[in-house]
């Protein structure tokens, strides 16, 4: 919709060649050592945390540039034992893995229905499902949470599963609307000319075609409640059934009575950011692409 | 994410039958494939709708009535009519958490904004480009809990800030006291956003034909002339987009403030609150009967909030797309 030249095939450019593009500029000259210096905050601040989780809290403070003396992997057992991130993040997987599950299987449906199959309601149940977008978790907070108490599932993981994939319907439908309407529709007449009903057609032509999009939405679906607090603060009331957001803040608050435990604080941190920092090496480049390319396109 | 591209779609459905192939047939008669999948529509899209109704959209819709009454959570409710919301703006704790979502929003946005241009500039023709943004990128996904603990304390007595500015000579400086605070909260954001915006400008520049800038240099153009007259007018839209989407993530900022400053493991200090925690603060962490009625009230504030400056945005934005 946005800036697409015609005749032009979409996608990234390489950059011009030639003398002129590479000829150096004040710009230049400042800008891209800054780049590389915002960059390096970036990384030294990560490696600078994992190696703070392996020290004692003293060296954190004594000598908090430098790499610990011996690695002090008993952060990680405390954390993991004392700081209730075992639990924790037994019930974090549950409940990200659970959440993920059941938005693909809601949404993928509807969606394909939205982009395919042309109703009058289509337009204003598209909208419907984009206004979400823009609700605050606060404005669903307070009778979501009167709702749920009723029905028994405040304190609950699978309580808590539901309030995730509510709100992660919006952009998950969106998305996928806008994806299967990519896609083209010759293989579905081809299955339908050839005998096959329109629901084996979604699951074995269309989910197919679709996969590249579903993983996308999986994944970020992932990273989005891997760490979520707002949702998790009001629903989840037991440390038996917190999530890592909420036994990061337990830890923090529990420093307050026991005295500062940085080592531990930074072993349970890398706990969190770990996974997501592999899932990014591994997945990064769909990851940018999943959450900022709808914008361009 | 994209919501203004959705509305785009949403609008284009009257007018554009979806079912055109790419010969130009027109499928305008029911074909019997289009009648039997016409069953299905219902069928498919009743679960996400129900649950979406159920949990999400209804539940929003009854915090508007909500915010019409008083009520503790149970028990019967009262009709006030407008008396939340006057209280409200009386209440010089949510003026000024008002006033703090607004910082959010123009103070770090501005920033944020500033530095992604800035970024987008250099990174356009650098040497590595893809890494550079790679980690620039990475903290819009670590979790906010997360992030907010780093930068407490990167910032706290005898940090690394500290240490670093007392290495190079500079007065120690108390980051986390009462009239830093928030400062330092908003440098946090614009921290972990900038990556975000950069990478979505970047990939509206990858779309600008290189020609033109080429032009620009024959022209004798600095880099500021080739960003007035061709980046910008040339990314408008997507400009326009990524406001949209930072007024709606601005207005949500929760956890950053609430694990950054609220390290005790209760509320924060309200000095540091935006209405997204006082509305958390009214509902579930008053002490005493939690005030559901002004909860909601505020809730509906910062929707209204966003409303009104998503329509406008796209108002200003305004203006035809720039053929080339």
């Amino acid at each position: 919709m946005a800036v697409v030249s015609p005749g032009r095939p979409p996608g990234p450019l390489t950059r011009p060649p030639g003398p002129l593009a590479r000829r150096l500029t004040a710009a230049r000259i400042v800008g891209v050592p800054l780049v590389w210096l915002f960059a390096a905050f970036n990384v030294f601040t990560g490696v600078w945390l994992l190696l703070s989780s392996l020290k004692s809290g003293d060296e954190i403070f004594s000598s908090p540039w430098r790499l610990p003396t011996t690695p002090n992997w008993g952060n990680y057992a405390r954390a993991w034992t004392d700081g209730l991130f075992g639990q924790a993040a037994v019930n974090t997987v549950v409940v990200v893995g659970g959440t993920a599950l059941a938005t693909l299987l809601l949404a993928a449906p509807a969606a394909y229905v939205l982009s395919r199959i042309t109703t009058r309601f289509n337009s204003s149940l598209t909208l419907f499902f984009a206004l979400g977008l823009g609700i605050p978790a606060q404005v669903v907070m307070l009778p979501l949470f009167v709702v749920m108490n009723q029905l028994r599932l405040v304190n609950s993981l699978f309580g808590l599963i539901i309030v995730y994939v509510a709100t992660s319907l919006p952009f998950a439908v969106f998305f996928l609307t806008g994806f299967f309407a990519t896609l083209p529709v010759e293989l579905e007449e081809a299955a339908a000319l050839d005998g096959a009903t329109p629901l084996r057609t979604f699951w074995q032509i269309m989910l197919p075609m679709a996969r590249g999009g579903l993983v996308t939405v999986l994944i970020l679906n992932i990273i989005q409640h891997w760490g979520e607090t707002v949702f998790a603060l009001v629903f989840i009331q037991t440390t038996d059934h917190q999530t890592l957001s909420l036994a990061l803040l337990g830890f923090l608050q529990q420093m307050q009575y026991n005295g500062a435990d940085w080592g531990g604080l930074f072993a349970g941190v890398a706990l969190v950011i770990l996974p997501v920092l592999a899932c990014y090496v591994w997945l990064g480049r769909r990851i940018i692409e999943g959450m900022t390319v709808g914008s361009v396109k | 994410m994209t919501a203004t591209d959705t509305l785009h779609r949403a609008g284009a459905h009257e007018d554009t039958p979806r079912r055109r192939t790419a010969t130009g047939r027109r499928v305008s008669r029911p074909s019997p494939l289009a009648a039997r999948r016409r069953k299905l529509f219902w069928p498919m899209l009743l679960p996400a709708v129900l649950v979406y109704v159920v949990f999400f959209a209804g539940p929003s819709l009854f915090t508007l009535w909500l915010s019409l009454n008083q009520w503790a959570g149970a028990g019967p409710m009262t009709f006030t009519g407008l008396d939340n919301y006057q209280r409200l703006f009386q209440d010089p704790t949510f003026r000024h958490s008002f006033a703090n979502t607004l910082w959010i929003i123009l103070g770090a946005g501005g920033l944020t904004f500033l530095c992604s241009f800035a970024l987008t500039m250099v990174l356009r023709d650098m040497k590595g480009r893809k890494a550079a943004r790679s980690i620039l990128f990475f903290p819009n996904i670590v979790p906010s809990v997360v992030i907010a603990i780093l930068w407490g304390f990167l910032f706290q007595h005898d940090g690394l800030v500290d240490s670093l500015a007392r290495a190079a000579g500079l007065p120690s400086v108390n980051w986390l006291g009462q009239e830093n605070l928030f400062k330092v909260i908003l440098i946090g954001l614009v921290w972990t956003s900038t990556g975000f915006y950069t990478t979505i400008l970047m990939a509206a520049v990858d779309q600008i034909p290189p020609e033109l800038y080429e032009d620009c240099e024959l022209a004798g153009a600095n880099a500021l002339q080739k960003f007035r007259h061709v980046t910008l007018p040339l990314m408008w839209e997507v400009v326009g987009v990524c406001a949209v989407l930072w007024t709606i993530s601005a207005v949500k900022v929760f956890e950053f403030v609430y694990a950054f400053a609220g390290a005790a493991g209760q509320m924060p200090d309200t000095g540091v609150w935006n209405t997204a925690l006082y509305t958390y603060g009214e509902a579930f962490a008053s002490g005493g009967v939690p005030r559901y009625g002004s909860a909601a009230a505020s809730a509906v504030v910062m929707l209204a909030l966003v409303g009104v400056l998503v329509v406008l945005i796209r108002r200003f934005m305004r203006r035809d797309a720039v053929q080339y």
